[in-house]
């Protein structure tokens, strides 16, 4: 396919300076969309999406990777899987999430003792799931933070969290204990180290 | 209380969900009405009439000068009638003169003849200083206070074919300047301001955002609603101006520390005062008679009402100089933007007012000489008598429409909204009206939209025919004819039924909305069939005539009011050069060739208006 060139002509005709065909173009064109918007049902071509009107579930329109409530995910016992890292809550630039840690008698391992994410003052980045290495934070709930009318109702605990929360497939920890041994190799043709 | 409430809610919403059974129900009910109204007439006993005077009733004031009445033959056959002459029976006929030009005639089929009646109001006068002898034989008239006219009576009297006519009553009063002038402009006032140009100025600023919405396929305001018991009325956001206007009114009015202060406070007064001054001169219906509201009239007897006598022009102020006026006061208004502008002690600000001063001056000549054209063409300053010209003629975009074009163009520009919102100027300076703040601000966005509507006010009065309908469809008794009543009926009928059909799609709120609409067009339909075979329509209620008149002028103005809305959501700014070339260099030469020839034109098709007659 070859590109095309078209040539506009800059020159400036009678039509243009008496304005008034131009005008009328335009104003035919306005008005056009202006009966077929107010007398269609549905308003013709508005595209907007009508959140919070009977019948209109937002998540309906919500992208898959779109970023709503967090939620805590679950092991398979029903436990968080959280190991309290303290990643998310490092990572996080509006500082909205505040973890204290307690032992886990089960394993090696750490849990969170109080989980609490205030969603005012949440930026809803998503660097908290980013840096999550256990997939235990996630904000793919579809759902949009629900007005409240008292600050505390914005400021969601580990329980309410972990309510959204479902199993999650991910290996615990990653690849496991013997991660070395699992991890791929380099291919040693393009290795460039020294044998 | 609130039961009440409840059960009218209630009521509403089934009214809502049930409008296919209501608009069945009614259209029954029409039917039902139509069918009794088209039987036959009670046939009525009496002698027909073959003449009728024009006006029914001749009523004088002390500064009336000689008028013209008219004899029309209203029977099918020729008729002879003697010299009309004052009935000697009746107490003041002294005081009363049939003119020379009256004689006996035979007045053809559907003919008519014309003469004088006079009055010497000084036979009315008290005894005083001034008072001048009559003596022509007759009683001595009564005694009244010194130098204040008495009330008369008298009677025209004629026959016709050798039977003697009821005649016309003449009447001679002297009503006092606050019955004559001040209550009948109180009372128009009022309507005007608070019936109509208020209420749509408001509406304006929703329709403003709604229309703009639904052009840029946007939704629009739709949020503000009212809550009456369970009923939840949102009507497409119109509530929204309430909210507006309750914002306007309890935000904080700013004052800046170095504002002048009383001239701060006068400006948003300086610029809604003669946006609403100058809707005085505005007719928005010809005349309305106090006594006779519920009998057609004839065109004789409505402009002796409009004259004053015995009722009272539709505008709050019949002056000669009407045009003058308008833009006397029109460019007092600019006083208001540049005040703003000054007094605010912003450089912004100020900047405004003096683009606002520089747009208005190159707009202001292109406005007047666009509307010397007119002047040329209709005779008269006065808009009361430009309407009833173009009554008679054509309508002024007929015979002037460049001018129309050109008018347009420099009344847009005067209401200093886009493309022309120079003084405004969003994106460079924020206007004149930058420190403004609550209910002051709110003064200076409603003038703009008073202008709008004078704006349009005043198209429809010079270029669309005022209250009128096209080719004269629209008289003083009624519609010219039953052919016009038919159609003025259906395009009407057809009109709001898909209008109010489209409405009922659109969606759920708009049901009771559009079965109501619909319903009154299927009326409309209705009426155009009635008028159609019986020939209804040539002789109204005169209340019902003045009513149609005002709708016919609100509906020209509020259609006017969107397509100004339609322009200024269409058309990018204008620069400031590009502004001025335009004014200057585009609109002025255009406006003086118009002028230039419409001159040349009517100096040679209107021969009995050339100087030389």
């Amino acid at each position: 396919m070859t590109i095309g060139v078209k040539k506009v002509s800059l020159e400036r005709t009678t039509r243009d300076q008496i304005f008034l065909p131009a005008i009328l173009e335009g104003l035919l064109t306005t008005a056009r969309h202006f009966f077929k918007n107010t007398f269609s049902p549905g308003h013709g071509d508005v595209d907007t999406i009508r959140y919070g009107e009977p019948g209109v579930d937002p998540a309906d329109y919500y992208p898959e990777r779109f970023r709503g409530v967090h939620r805590l995910m679950h092991r398979e016992d029903g436990s968080v899987r959280c190991v309290a890292c303290m990643c998310c809550s490092t990572v996080c630039p509006a500082r909205c999430i505040y973890i204290e840690a307690e032992d886990r008698k089960d394993d090696a391992e750490k849990a969170p003792h109080s989980f609490v994410i205030d969603e005012l003052k949440c930026v809803v980045c998503g660097l908290c799931v980013e840096a999550c290495p256990c997939d235990a934070i996630r904000m793919d709930s579809r759902i949009h933070m629900p007005p409240s009318e008292l600050r505390e109702e914005a400021v969601l605990g580990k329980v309410e969290l972990m309510k959204r929360g479902g199993p999650s497939v991910a290996v615990q920890g990653g690849l496991g204990a013997d991660y070395r041994e699992q991890a791929p190799k380099a291919d040693p043709r393009f290795s460039h180290d020294p044998h | 209380m609130t039961h009440v409430a409840a059960i009218l809610s209630r009521f509403v919403a089934t009214l809502a969900t049930r409008s296919r059974a209501v608009a069945g129900l009614c259209l029954a009910m029409v039917l039902g009405v139509l069918t009794t109204a088209c039987d036959e007439p009670p046939t009525s006993t009496q002698a027909p009439v073959l003449v009728k005077t024009e006006p029914g009733t001749l009523i004088f004031h002390p500064s009336t000068g000689p008028v013209e009445v008219t004899l029309v033959n209203v029977s099918d056959q020729p008729v002879r009638v003697d010299r009309p002459r004052i009935d000697e029976t009746t107490p003041d006929w002294v005081a009363f003169t049939v003119g020379e030009d009256a004689s006996a005639t035979q007045i053809p089929a559907k003919g008519s003849i014309t003469f004088h009646v006079g009055v010497e109001a000084g036979y009315f006068l008290g005894p005083g200083d001034a008072r001048p002898a009559v003596v022509r034989g007759g009683e001595e008239p009564e005694p009244t206070a010194a130098n204040e006219f008495r009330e008369g009576k008298s009677r025209l009297v004629f026959s016709v074919d050798g039977v003697p006519h009821t005649g016309m009553p003449i009447r001679f009063e002297d009503p006092s300047w606050v019955t004559q002038y001040m209550l009948p402009a109180l009372v128009k006032i009022l309507l005007l301001v608070l019936g109509f140009i208020m209420p749509l100025a408001s509406l304006l600023t929703w329709m403003e955002r709604k229309q703009s919405a639904m052009m840029q396929d946007r939704v629009g305001p739709n949020r503000a609603n009212i809550r009456i018991g369970g009923l939840n009325l949102r009507l497409w956001g119109i509530v929204h101006f309430i909210a507006d206007g309750v914002k306007m009114l309890f935000k904080e009015d700013f004052i800046p520390k170095r504002a002048h202060r009383a001239l701060y406070n006068l400006a948003p007064v300086f610029a809604v005062a003669p946006a609403l001054l100058v809707f005085a001169i505005i007719p928005f219906g010809d005349g309305i008679c106090y006594d006779q509201l519920f009998q057609p009239l004839s065109g004789a007897d409505v402009a002796q009402c409009a004259d004053g006598r015995g009722g009272t022009p539709l505008q709050v102020a019949q002056i000669d100089v009407g045009l003058l006026f308008y833009f006397a006061i029109a460019s007092l208004a600019t006083y208001g933007t540049a005040l703003a502008g000054w007094s605010s002690y912003n450089k912004w600000a100020i900047l405004g007012s003096l683009r606002a001063s520089a747009q208005m001056i190159s707009y202001e000549v292109a406005i007047g000489l666009t509307i010397v054209g007119a002047l040329l063409v209709y005779g008269t300053l006065e808009p009361h008598a430009l309407v009833k010209a173009q009554e008679t003629t054509y309508w002024g975009i007929v015979l002037q429409p460049i001018a129309f074009v050109l008018f347009f163009t420099a009344g847009m520009a005067e209401t200093k909204r886009a493309p022309f919102d120079i003084p405004e100027a969003d994106s460079e300076i924020i206007g004149y009206f930058i420190e403004y703040s609550g209910m002051r601000f709110g003064l200076f966005y409603l003038s703009e939209f008073i202008e709008t509507i004078f704006m349009a006010a005043m198209l429809a009065t010079l270029f669309l025919g005022g209250w009128g309908l096209p080719f004269g469809m629209l008289t003083a008794g009624g519609f010219s004819s039953a052919l016009a009543a038919t159609l003025f009926l259906t395009a009407v009928g057809l009109g709001l039924t898909v209008m109010g059909v489209l409405a009922w799609r659109t969606s759920k709120a708009g049901e009771l909305f559009g079965a109501v609409v619909a319903l009154v067009g299927v009326l409309h339909l209705f009426g155009a069939v009635y008028a159609a075979f019986t020939g209804w329509g040539t002789a109204i209620p005169h209340v019902l005539v003045v009513v149609l008149g005002m709708v016919i002028w609100g509906g020209k103005v509020f259609l006017l009011c969107g397509v100004q809305l339609l322009v200024r959501w269409t058309l990018p700014r204008f620069r400031y050069d590009q502004l001025m070339s335009l004014g200057w260099k585009g609109l002025l030469p255009l406006s003086i060739a118009n002028l230039v020839i419409t001159a040349i034109l009517v100096y040679l098709l209107m021969p009995g208006l050339t100087p030389a007659s």
